[in-house]
């Protein structure tokens, strides 16, 4: 069954941003409605019915923050990529912890953003809470707890650098999904560096240590040869 | 500013010394009797309280005086830090904006796509100076991780890495083994080796082909120091306290390409880490860049 073009709201308050981004996502194949606050963006939400919304978080009258909130609040579980501005990492997990989908650091490569939107539409489930919302989530024996930052394999808990533990947490999260080295570093270490790839290679060999996972039969973390990491196992939600 | 305060306790102290030897150790303790007029211990105490208001004056001059001197430090290096990223934003709009007008009047597809990658290039240079300049405020804020990092190991990479695109200069790495190897020190591994790499990198990237780089490590007391000397062209004497600072550039940089944060980032990872950094450098001889970790 052929589906219509998904719908995107893009909600920020630079109008040169948006004027340049919704040509390229239509381009994309999307369809895309603009607006230019959370205030606009709530009543775009309730009105054009967007499959996936691309928010920043610095905005006047409602910050991208606050919207994605009230979204939550009143059980809208919309897929929501923020678009960062401050590089902080307690913003970033703060997004995830507050139910966003993903997010990106500005400023970001265009092409990027569209490859986000995909990979997220492409793990939505309609109407349910994604897992980047869900507190613990398990793979197998393998559970995560995520706002204590603590991991365990069966009874046992790991021990775990805590970049190991934001690296596993974002790979849990995004499941079946082909995630770059660039981009790990840009989500979890919060800034990108030419030699940086070097940090993201360790910290999976930590963590396949850790894990007692095998790299050329993996249960958890796939090598992509010469692209990235793929987590591989099924992810779900736990109690 | 606390050692001043401490030199008004000196005739306190002092004072305490003497009693406890006229007390305790000298053949007598003799008791004296001073006759005064009321008039005289008037102005003998109003005289006393003069000197204790002029001293407290003084101390609070001083102390005044050295504020004042912090804040003019810090708006002059806060005025230097924007003209220096006034500069540094310059010149890439300057070409992007040539570009664009390059790119709406070309003859034919080529120039203008030609235009474009120049545009293309620059925004990304600008994003690289935006993506360091991040990286230094967070590094201010952000808790460091505190794992334990294998020195030895860490340099070895870094160099490795260094010298695959090291070109024609010799490169060496000396790290001990005897009496024992070099101790592990504490901290954030990925912030240490983006620290020692942007030195060896720096190291290769202001020296000429057929030049010398040789990074040393060795244990100092409680330090681990790192060295990186080469035998480039040096910086001058007039150059070398603003090396470290934000976009700092000196003459022999201009025309390099970076973003002129390196070396700020290097000082802000090792200062961070409880640890300093140093610079010698001869004109003409070459400059040994030093950095000092405590070691767990």
């Amino acid at each position: 069954m052929k589906q219509a073009s998904p719908r995107i709201l893009l909600v920020d308050d630079e109008t040169a941003i948006t004027a340049n981004l919704a040509p390229l996502l239509e381009r994309a194949g999307f369809e895309v409605a603009v607006a230019g606050d959370g205030e606009q963006a709530l009543g775009l939400v309730a009105g054009f019915a967007p499959d996936l919304v691309v928010m920043d978080v610095l905005m006047p009258r409602l910050n991208g923050r606050e919207t994605l909130r009230r979204l939550r609040q009143a059980g809208n579980w919309t897929p929501i990529i923020l678009l960062t501005q401050v590089g902080e990492a307690i913003e970033r997990a703060m997004a995830l912890e507050e139910g966003a989908d993903d997010y990106l650091n500005k400023p970001f490569d265009p092409h990027e953003l569209v490859a986000r939107i995909r990979a997220v539409l492409r793990r939505a489930r309609p109407g349910q809470p994604p897992l980047a919302a869900a507190e613990r989530i398990a793979c197998g024996p393998l559970t995560l707890e995520r706002r204590a930052r603590r991991a365990w394999l069966g009874n046992v808990e790991l021990t775990l650098t805590p970049k190991a533990v934001a690296l596993l947490e974002y790979l849990m999260t995004h499941p079946d999904e082909l995630v770059s080295r660039e981009r790990l570093l840009d989500a979890v270490w919060g800034w990108d560096y030419p030699i940086g790839t070097r940090a993201v290679d360790t910290r999976i060999a930590e963590l396949r240590r850790v894990l007692g996972d095998d790299a050329d039969q993996p249960s958890y973390i796939e090598t992509v040869s010469g692209q990235g990491y793929r987590f591989v196992g099924r992810v779900e939600t736990a109690r | 500013m606390k050692p001043r305060w401490l030199l008004l306790l000196i005739p306190l102290g002092a004072g305490l010394i003497l009693a406890l030897v006229v007390r305790y150790a000298a053949p007598t303790n003799p008791v004296l009797y001073l006759r005064a007029d009321l008039a005289t211990l008037i102005l003998i105490g109003a005289a006393l309280l003069s000197l204790a208001w002029f001293a407290a004056g003084w101390v609070a001059a001083r102390f005044e005086h050295q504020r004042q001197d912090l804040i003019a430090q810090a708006s002059d290096d806060r005025l230097r830090f924007l003209r220096r990223l006034d500069h540094e934003l310059k010149n890439p709009l300057t070409a992007m904006r040539a570009g664009l007008a390059n790119a709406s009047e070309a003859p034919d597809e080529a120039a203008r796509l030609a235009a474009f990658a120049t545009v293309e290039a620059q925004a990304l240079r600008l994003s690289r100076l935006s993506a360091d300049l991040r990286k230094l405020a967070e590094l201010e804020t952000r808790p460091l991780e505190q794992a334990a990092v294998d020195a030895a190991g860490l340099l070895q990479e870094a160099f490795d890495l260094v010298q695959e695109r090291a070109g024609d200069r010799q490169l060496s790495l000396s790290i001990p083994q005897a009496p024992w190897p070099l101790p592990q020190i504490s901290g954030d591994p990925d912030l240490l080796f983006l620290a020692v790499h942007n030195l060896l990198e720096n190291a290769v990237k202001f020296t000429r082909p057929g030049d010398r780089v040789e990074v040393r490590a060795f244990e100092d007391g409680s330090r681990l120091v790192i060295e990186v000397a080469d035998t480039g062209p040096g910086i001058p004497e007039d150059e070398l306290p603003h090396v470290w600072e934000e976009l700092y550039r000196g003459q022999g940089a201009q025309g390099v390409p970076g973003s002129g944060l390196g070396l700020a980032l290097v000082r802000a990872v090792i200062e961070r880490h409880g640890g300093q950094v140093g610079l010698r450098s001869r004109a003409g001889q070459g400059t040994v860049f030093t950095l000092r970790l405590p070691v767990t």
